[in-house]
C-alpha cells in the first residue's frame, strides 16, 4: 500500500516541475527532522537525573557530651575546618564565639543516615581536655553530633562538582538579582528575546560597561549543557532552536532551577565549581539559603566571568563587579537603595577557613579502594552518594604533626619516608592515615602499597602459636637462644643472628619476646612448625602470600603498614579479628541508606593466650626493646607494642596499642636503602610522640576467665613465693603453672622482702 | 626515742625510689598523656619489682566514666525500643554509635550481644558478649555476658 502511495506522490511532484517549491519543501523537511532530533535530545536528557553528582566523602561527626575527651584547641580546629565563622554574637547556624575554653556555637544540623540532627545553639565548656558542660536552650544536653567535615569527593574525569538546589531554596533576592542582570525579560520571552538583546545593549551603554550579555538564561543553559563552546552561526542557530524547544516543553521554574545548578562559577584545582549551591559553600561556606545580600550579588556578578571576577584571586575587581550588580538590582527594584548601600559597605564575606577538602589523599585512597570492591567508578562519580567514614581530622592532624616532628629531627636530608596507620581497635575503624612525608600530595601511598619485610613485627605470631598450647608453653617456659643453621633451597644455609650478635642461652619465653631474640624465636617457630605460624598470621588477619620458610619467624615476606595494622588490630582487640573499616554508611542522593558496614567480631585466637601475649608486649615497652616509649608517655599509662628492624636498618617498624588506639608506623627509603635506624630509634619515636598526645585511655583489659597470676622465679621459671629472689608475677592459664618450685616460701610482707632481696638480705 | 630500723627503712625507700626512678624511666622531654584508667586489679603489669600483688578476689566494681552513660543511655534506650519493634538494623546502628562514645562499656556490649541474639545471629551474639567480657567490671555484668556465651 505504502509503495503505491509513495510512487504516486513522486509522480505528482515530478509533474509539477517547480524547483523552488521542491527546495523549500526539502528545506522544511530537513528543518523538521532537525527539530525532531533536537526535541528528542532535550526531552531525553532534561530530567531529574540530568546532573552527574560526585560522591561526597565525610569524616566522622564529632560527638559532644559531658565527659567527652576534647581539648579546646582541638575543638577550635574541628570548628575551623567545618568552616564555622567566628563572630562576636552568635545568631545563625554555622557561627561560633570562643572565649578561652568556652564555646558559644550555633550548629548547622545535619541529616545523618537514620536520624536528623537539628541545628541548635549550644554553650560548651571545656577544661582539662574534657567537655565539662553542655547546654542548649537553658538546659543540659546529653548528646549531639556536629555536622561532619566533608573531606573529599569522588569526581568524574571532567571534574564537575555541584550541590543540587531546589528553586524554593534560593533566596528571592538572589533569583531576582540573577534575572535582573542576566535576563530581565525571562518570564515573558519564548526562550530567546530580541527585546532582551536590545535592552541589554541599552543597559550596557547606560552603565558605561558590559553588564549584561544578549543571551537569555534559556540560551545560556542550552549552550552550557548541550553544546560545545565554539562560536559559529550554525551553533548559534541550534542554540536558539533548542532554547525555544526547551521553553516550549518546560516551565520557566524548571529551566531556571536547572540553570542555577548548571552555571559554572570557578575552579579549584581539577574540581569545577558548578551551580549556586556549591558556589555558596565554596566561596562563603554558607548554605545558599543563608547568604547575605552582598554575597548573593557577588555570585550573580561572577557568572559573567568566574575567573575574571574570582574574589579569591581578584578581590578588587570582584568587589567592583558586585557593587555594579547591586546597582542593577536597585534599578530593577529588586532591593531598596538602602539595602544596597549596606551591602556595598560589606566586605566580600569570603570564608577564610583552612581548606581541608581533598587534602588527605592517603585516606581518600583507602576509602576509594574499599568502595571499588562494591561500586562501579561511574556510580561513584554520578549518583550523588554520601559516604560516611571513620576519618578523624583531629587524630589525623596529630599523627601528621608527630610524623613530621620526628622525621624532621631524624632526617634533615629528606630521604626517609614514613607511613602510619591509626585505628580505633574496639571498632576496627581506621581513624587516620599517613602515606608519606608529603601528606598533601597524592601519589605513592606507602601505608597501603609499600611492601616490606616486617622484621620482628611478625614475632608475636610465633609466640602466640606457642601460648595457645598451654601444656607445652607458658610465659615462663625456658627456650633456647643458641645459634642454629637451617638448610634452604640450592644448598643455601640460613643462620640468623641476634641483634647484639650474642646467643643468650636458656631464656624464659616472655623475655625472648621482650628482648626480641632472633635465635630463640626462630627455634621456637621451627619447633611449632612454620605452617602453624603462617596459619596464626592468617587468623590474625594478614592476607596475601607468606613464605613458608624459617625466616618467616623473623619477618620474611612483603607486608604493607596496613597489613601489619590488620594483624595488630586483632592483637589489640584481644583476639578478635575484624576487617579494618574506613566506611560506616553509604547514603544515596535522596538520603536513603544504601549500605551500612556493621561491626562484626570474629574471635580467632584464644582469649587466654592473647592475654599472655599482651603481658609480653607490655614487657617489651617496660623492659625490652621498646622501653623508649616511656620517654614520651607517663609511667602509669599502660601500652603494649613491638619494635621491628630489618637487615641493614632498611626498615624501622613499630606497632602497638594503648586502651583506645592502635598505631603502626614504618620508616624507610623508597629506594630500599639503609636508614641507619632500628625500630626503636625510628618508628617508635613517631608512635610514642603520637600516642602521648592522642591516646585517651590506658590499656586495661580484664583478665579472662580460667587464668590467675603466679609468682615465678625469673631466673629459672620455677614457681616461687612473693618476695623471693627474682620473683616476678606473671599470668598463667589455669593448670599450666610450672611444676617445679623454688624452696623459697611466700612471705607476708612483699615490700620488705623485695628490699631484702635487692640488698642481698637473708633469703 | 628513735627507732633505728624505722630510720633505716625510710632511708632505703627514699634511696631506692630515687635510683629506680632515675635509672629506668625518668628521661627528660617526657610528655604527659592524659590518663583515664579502669585497671583490672588482677592484671599483672610487667615492670621492675615490686610487682602488684595478685588479688585473690574477682575484680572490684568501678564506676563508669563520669557521665558517659548519660550520653549513650538514650541511644541504648532507643535501641531497645527499635529491637522490640523488630528493627534490629536500626538498633545495631544506634548501639554502634553508643559503643563509639564509650568503647569500653560492658553495658553496651551486652546490649549489642542481646540484639544480635534477638535477631537470631547467635555467633555474633556470642562473639560480642565474649569481647564485652574483656571490659566487664562487676560480677553482675560479667555474669550477664557469660550467660550469652552458651
Amino acid at each position: 500500500m505504502s509503495k503505491t502511495r509513495r510512487s504516486s506522490k513522486k509522480r505528482s511532484l515530478s509533474k509539477t516541475r517547480r524547483p523552488l517549491l521542491k527546495l523549500v519543501i526539502a528545506a522544511l523537511l530537513g528543518f523538521a527532522l532537525v527539530l525532531v532530533y533536537l526535541d528528542a535530545k532535550i526531552t531525553a536528557t532534561f530530567t531529574d537525573k540530568m546532573w552527574e553528582l560526585p560522591a561526597k566523602v565525610y569524616a566522622r561527626p564529632l560527638e559532644l557530651f559531658v565527659g567527652a575527651n576534647l581539648a579546646a584547641e582541638d575543638f577550635a580546629y574541628e570548628l575551623e575546618v567545618l568552616g564555622y565563622r567566628k563572630v562576636n554574637s552568635v545568631r545563625n547556624p554555622g557561627q561560633v564565639r570562643q572565649q578561652g575554653s568556652r564555646f558559644d556555637i550555633y550548629t548547622r544540623g545535619f541529616a545523618f543516615p537514620g536520624e536528623r540532627e537539628p541545628a541548635r545553639r549550644l554553650q560548651v565548656g571545656l577544661s582539662g581536655g574534657k567537655v565539662r558542660t553542655l547546654q542548649g536552650g537553658g538546659s543540659d544536653v546529653d548528646l549531639l553530633r556536629l555536622d561532619p567535615v566533608q573531606i573529599g569527593g569522588i569526581y568524574p574525569s571532567h571534574g564537575e562538582d555541584r550541590i543540587l538546589v531546589r528553586l524554593e531554596e534560593v533566596p528571592d533576592t538572589l533569583r531576582l538579582g540573577l534575572l535582573a542582570v542576566e535576563d530581565q525579560n525571562y518570564y515573558e520571552h519564548w526562550g530567546f528575546s530580541i527585546t532582551g538583546i536590545a535592552r541589554a545593549a541599552l543597559s550596557n551603554v547606560r552603565s558605561g560597561s558590559v553588564v549584561a550579555g544578549g543571551s537569555t538564561i534559556t540560551q545560556q543553559l542550552v549552550k552550557n549543557y548541550y553544546l560545545t563552546p565554539e562560536r559559529t552561526y550554525i551553533r548559534k542557530l541550534t542554540e536558539l532552536l533548542m532554547a525555544v524547544l526547551l521553553d516550549f516543553h518546560y516551565s520557566k521554574e524548571q529551566i531556571l532551577e536547572s540553570y542555577m545548578n548548571e552555571v559554572y562559577l570557578g575552579q579549584e584545582g581539577p574540581r569545577a565549581i558548578h551551580g549556586l549551591g556549591l558556589a555558596a559553600r565554596h566561596y562563603f561556606d554558607t548554605p545558599l539559603e543563608q547568604l547575605g545580600l552582598h554575597q548573593q550579588a557577588l555570585l550573580v556578578g561572577m557568572i559573567k566571568g568566574p575567573s575574571l571576577y574570582n574574589p579569591l584571586r581578584n578581590p578588587t575587581r570582584a568587589r567592583e563587579r558586585r557593587n555594579l550588580v547591586l546597582d542593577v538590582m536597585v534599578e530593577q527594584e529588586v532591593i531598596s537603595a538602602e539595602h544596597a548601600m549596606v551591602a556595598r559597605a560589606m566586605p566580600l564575606g569570603l570564608n577564610n577557613q583552612t581548606r581541608i577538602r581533598d587534602t588527605f589523599p592517603a585516606y581518600l585512597d583507602l576509602v576509594r579502594r574499599q568502595l571499588r570492591q562494591e561500586y562501579r567508578e561511574e556510580d561513584l562519580t554520578t549518583l550523588g552518594l554520601s559516604i560516611f567514614t571513620s576519618f578523624d581530622p583531629i587524630l589525623q592532624r596529630q599523627v601528621e604533626r608527630s610524623a613530621s616532628a620526628v622525621l624532621d629531627q631524624l632526617d634533615k636530608g629528606g630521604e626517609l619516608e614514613s607511613a602510619t596507620v591509626v585505628t580505633r581497635f574496639d571498632t576496627g575503624e581506621v581513624a587516620a592515615l599517613v602515606g608519606g612525608r608529603k601528606v598533601r600530595y597524592a601519589g605513592f601511598n606507602r601505608a597501603l602499597d609499600a611492601k616490606r619485610p616486617a622484621g620482628s613485627l611478625l614475632k608475636p605470631a610465633v609466640y602466640l602459636t606457642a601460648l595457645e598450647q598451654p601444656r607445652r608453653y607458658t610465659l615462663a617456659t625456658p627456650i633456647s637462644d643458641t645459634p642454629l643453621e637451617v638448610e634452604g633451597p640450592d644448598d643455601s644455609i640460613w643462620s640468623p643472628n641476634n641483634f647484639d650478635r650474642q646467643p643468650h642461652g636458656e631464656v624464659l619465653l616472655h623475655r625472648a619476646l621482650a628482648n626480641s631474640y632472633n635465635l630463640a624465636t626462630a627455634r621456637l617457630g621451627m619447633e611449632l612448625g612454620i605452617n602453624n605460624v603462617v596459619e596464626m598470621l592468617q587468623r590474625l588477619g594478614v592476607e596475601g602470600y607468606m613464605p613458608e620458610v624459617p625466616a618467616l619467624t623473623l619477618g620474611a615476606g612483603e607486608y604493607s603498614p596496613m597489613d601489619m595494622a590488620a594483624m595488630y588490630q586483632s592483637i589489640a582487640a584481644g583476639g578478635f579479628r575484624m576487617p579494618l573499616r574506613s566506611i560506616r554508611d553509604i547514603v544515596d542522593a535522596h538520603g536513603e541508606a544504601l549500605r551500612r558496614y556493621p561491626l562484626e567480631y570474629d574471635r580467632t585466637v584464644s582469649l587466654q593466650a592473647m592475654h599472655l601475649l599482651h603481658y609480653a608486649l607490655r614487657e617489651v615497652v617496660r623492659e625490652g626493646t621498646g622501653r623508649g616509649v616511656y620517654r614520651y608517655l607517663d609511667d602509669d599509662f599502660a601500652v603494649a607494642g613491638k619494635t621491628g628492624t630489618t637487615n641493614d636498618g632498611r626498615d624501622s617498624w613499630f606497632a602497638g596499642f594503648s586502651g583506645d588506639l592502635l598505631a603502626v608506623t614504618w620508616i624507610g627509603r623508597d629506594d630500599n636503602g639503609g636508614t641507619g635506624l632500628t625500630g626503636s630509634s625510628g618508628a617508635l619515636k613517631v608512635w610514642a610522640h603520637f600516642m602521648a598526645r592522642a591516646s585517651q585511655r590506658s590499656l586495661g583489659y580484664r583478665m579472662p576467665d580460667q587464668m590467675a597470676p603466679q609468682w615465678i622465679d625469673d631466673s629459672n621459671g620455677y614457681v616461687t613465693g612473693e618476695g623471693c629472689p627474682q620473683a616476678r608475677l606473671m599470668p598463667f592459664i589455669n593448670g599450666s603453672e610450672p611444676k617445679q618450685r623454688t624452696n623459697c616460701s611466700p612471705r607476708i610482707n612483699g615490700i620488705k622482702d623485695w628490699f631484702q632481696s635487692l640488698f642481698g638480705g637473708d633469703s | 626515742m628513735l627507732d633505728v630500723t624505722l630510720v633505716w627503712r625510710v632511708g632505703l625507700i627514699v634511696l631506692v625510689t630515687t635510683v629506680a626512678g632515675c635509672s629506668v624511666y625518668s628521661v627528660p622531654g617526657r610528655q604527659p598523656a592524659p590518663v583515664e584508667t579502669r585497671p583490672d586489679p588482677t592484671v599483672v603489669t610487667p615492670s621492675s619489682p615490686p610487682s602488684v600483688p595478685p588479688s585473690p578476689s574477682e575484680p572490684v566494681p568501678q564506676p563508669p566514666e563520669p557521665n558517659a552513660s548519660n550520653a549513650y543511655g538514650s541511644l541504648v534506650l532507643k535501641a531497645g525500643q527499635a529491637s522490640a519493634g523488630g528493627d534490629y538494623e536500626r538498633a545495631l546502628a544506634l548501639l554502634e554509635r553508643a559503643q563509639r562514645i564509650d568503647p569500653d562499656s560492658a553495658e553496651v556490649y551486652l546490649a549489642l550481644a542481646q540484639t544480635y541474639a534477638a535477631k537470631g545471629d547467635m555467633s555474633q551474639a556470642r562473639a560480642t558478649a565474649e569481647r564485652g567480657m574483656l571490659y566487664c567490671r562487676s560480677d553482675a555484668e560479667c555474669r550477664q555476658l557469660r550467660a550469652l556465651l552458651n
